[in-house]
């Protein structure tokens, strides 16, 4: 990086550590810290719910994953609105009337402790792993491309938001998440421009579009129907709907987010926002990834993206055979250059014919040069059967540090740590919350001062950001962390929302069969995902349904019943 | 259905059910654009 890039990036981050503490100035009590005196507009919920969900990887990540799969990870996010639809009609005023500090005490108040006291540890224990890995995962990539030390990348990734998170609890998360989306969208904007204008002059918007899609990089809408297959619009809506619903509904680092809301009415404002909002949103960042794989069509792109990782290969045995794979995919980038030029005179010209042969030509020799890929991976293996070869979260950040211009680079790498920390900041303080109203106040000591509970909140604010980044310390060999992340959310969210689902609609079960139940559901969850026999999206509505099913089951069984509402 | 407390009366609309079927129609909308766009351009 340039002294520019250093600059920008220091700034940046530097001014939303400061614009954080000055939010964070003023009387505080358990109630500001954590609902920010219910005070908040709209616009703030709305920005502070996307902050929260959009991690640094979903930046990094989506672009790659429209490079490498095409668009059609946008379905995933197809469930997101019906979701908030019902989060509005349900969760949001009950939440409201009951005026709850978490989600979780509502549940002590329909069911029992039990329930609640179960409820919030699965919560902390899949938020607090998730969160440790959710720091990790971009300071790798990170360290890799900019070659910065791990375990410092990882210290700044999930320490520095830690002083105004700490100090100003939820009101300044919700307003430096504001000022880091506004970053965050002009910095990708900018990003997506880039890459259009990079392009050879004679290749435009249209025709880069064009290219795209033939190259089917534009598979936005995937209508056959497979179990197995994470992205198409049956696993988007159904899965995306439950994963949506538990996520927004049950999950504390969000409903932490819109209780934080003045009324009822801005609550639901923030949400239906989000609906409106959201899917546009990715589509958007994903075709900028679309973007990316045609501008590598016309300029050369390394036979893997995670270049530290090539080099380590080039150190060993199998470093000659290497560099003759990568021999073979510069002649066949080559071909692809000359092929792709062919395709788009051809669409230009409106030719069809021209264009299914220019395309079935230019997709042979993509099918070669995959191959040669796959050759190259193969050694890493040998190389290092240890290695990590998904290079997706990398194609993006690739570009962005040998193509962007000076100042612009250290911007994007900004918006990589703002987005972290963004919904770092969010964790952090859903996990203090719970932690504190659901297990110190409820189950150790009910009876201290306001100002107690104000430090206790602080110094668990603080303790989460330690084990966070402890975890982060250690997460680096787990694999693809992506994925870790979702896996793990699969595991509990539709066992939670199985028990909020009870809650709400089944009004005549009580709260030892929900508990029973649970505890079963999440059994079966875990078995099922051990089996493989299923993509872990659908866990969630599976775990979701299995619960309520098991709750009716069981309650007959249970004489003692709880109902307090 | 979808009628909530009188006191917390949506913007824009009579009732939260319009925006309920606004988010609704947009998503329906959103698929039709993008069914339209993947078949464009495959």
């Amino acid at each position: 990086m340039s002294l520019l890039d250093w600059v920008v990036l220091i700034s940046t981050l530097a001014i939303i550590i400061l614009y954080g503490i000055w939010k964070s100035r003023g009387e505080q009590n358990m109630e500001s810290y954590f609902l920010g005196n219910q005070s908040m507009p709209w616009y703030i919920v709305l920005l502070s719910i996307i902050g929260t969900q959009a991690s640094a990887i979903t930046f990094i990540s989506a672009p790659g994953q429209a490079y490498t799969d095409g668009m059609r990870f946008v379905q995933y996010y197809f469930g997101l609105p019906l979701a908030m639809v019902v989060l509005c009609i349900t969760f949001v005023p009950i939440f409201h009337k009951l005026k709850v500090y978490t989600a979780y005490e509502f549940l002590e108040k329909r069911f029992d402790l039990k329930t609640r006291t179960l409820t919030a540890s699965l919560f902390l224990i899949q938020r607090g792993l998730s969160t440790g890995i959710s720091i990790c995962a971009p300071s790798i990539i990170l360290s890799s491309l900019l070659g910065w030390n791990l375990y410092w990348t990882n210290m700044i990734m999930g320490g520095l938001l830690i002083i105004y998170t700490v100090a100003g609890g939820t009101r300044a998360v919700a307003y430096t998440q504001t000022m880091q989306l506004v970053i965050i969208f002009g910095g990708m904007f900018l990003a997506g421009w880039m890459v259009v204008h990079l392009l050879p002059t004679d290749i435009g918007f249209k025709q880069a579009l064009q290219v795209s899609g033939k190259m089917d990089k534009l598979n936005v809408i995937v209508t056959k129907f497979d179990w197995k297959d994470k992205y198409n619009i049956w696993s988007g809506l159904i899965g995306g709907f439950f994963l949506a619903l538990s996520y927004f509904g049950t999950d504390q680092s969000q409903v932490g987010r819109y209780l934080t809301a003045k009324s009822v009415k801005e609550s639901r404002m923030g949400l239906l926002m989000n609906g409106l909002v959201k899917v546009p949103m990715q589509f958007l960042i994903l075709l900028i990834g679309a973007m990316v794989f045609v501008f590598y069509l016309y300029f050369r792109a390394p036979i893997f993206f995670n270049e530290a990782q090539l080099a380590r290969v080039r150190n060993t045995a199998q470093g000659p055979a290497l560099e003759q794979l990568e021999q073979q995919y510069g002649q066949l980038t080559t071909q692809k250059q000359q092929q792709v030029k062919q395709l788009a005179a051809a669409l230009e010209q409106d030719d069809a014919a021209a264009a299914a042969i220019a395309k079935k030509v230019l997709q042979q020799t993509d099918e070669q040069a995959l191959a040669v890929r796959t050759a190259a991976l193969s050694l890493m293996k040998k190389a290092d059967p240890a290695a990590d070869t998904n290079d997706t979260n990398y194609i993006f950040l690739h570009f962005v540090v040998n193509n962007l211009p000076k100042g612009l680079v250290g911007l994007l790498i900004a918006i990589i740590f703002l987005a972290a920390w963004g919904s770092i900041a969010a964790a952090l303080n859903s996990l203090a919350s719970t932690t504190v109203i659901d297990i110190y106040q409820r189950l150790y000591n009910g009876n201290a001062t306001p100002e107690h509970y104000l430090r206790v909140s602080k110094l668990w604010s603080l303790i989460w950001g330690v084990f966070c980044i402890v975890v982060a310390q250690f997460a680096s060999g787990l694999g693809s962390l992506i994925e870790v992340v979702n896996i793990l959310g699969s595991w509990f969210y539709g066992v939670t929302l199985g028990i909020f689902m009870v809650a709400f609609y089944l009004k005549r079960v009580g709260g030892t069969a929900t508990f029973w139940a649970a505890i079963a559901a999440e059994a079966v969850v875990l078995v099922m995902y051990g089996m493989e026999k299923v993509s872990f999206l659908w866990l969630n509505a599976i775990g979701c349904v299995l619960v309520v099913v098991f709750a009716l089951m069981i309650e007959p069984f249970v004489k003692q019943r709880n109902l307090k509402i | 259905m979808f009628k909530g407390p009188e006191e917390e009366k949506p913007p824009l609309f009579p009732t939260w059910g319009y925006w309920y079927v606004l988010v609704i129609a947009w998503l329906v909308l959103l698929i039709v654009l993008f069914y339209l766009f993947t078949k464009t351009y495959s």
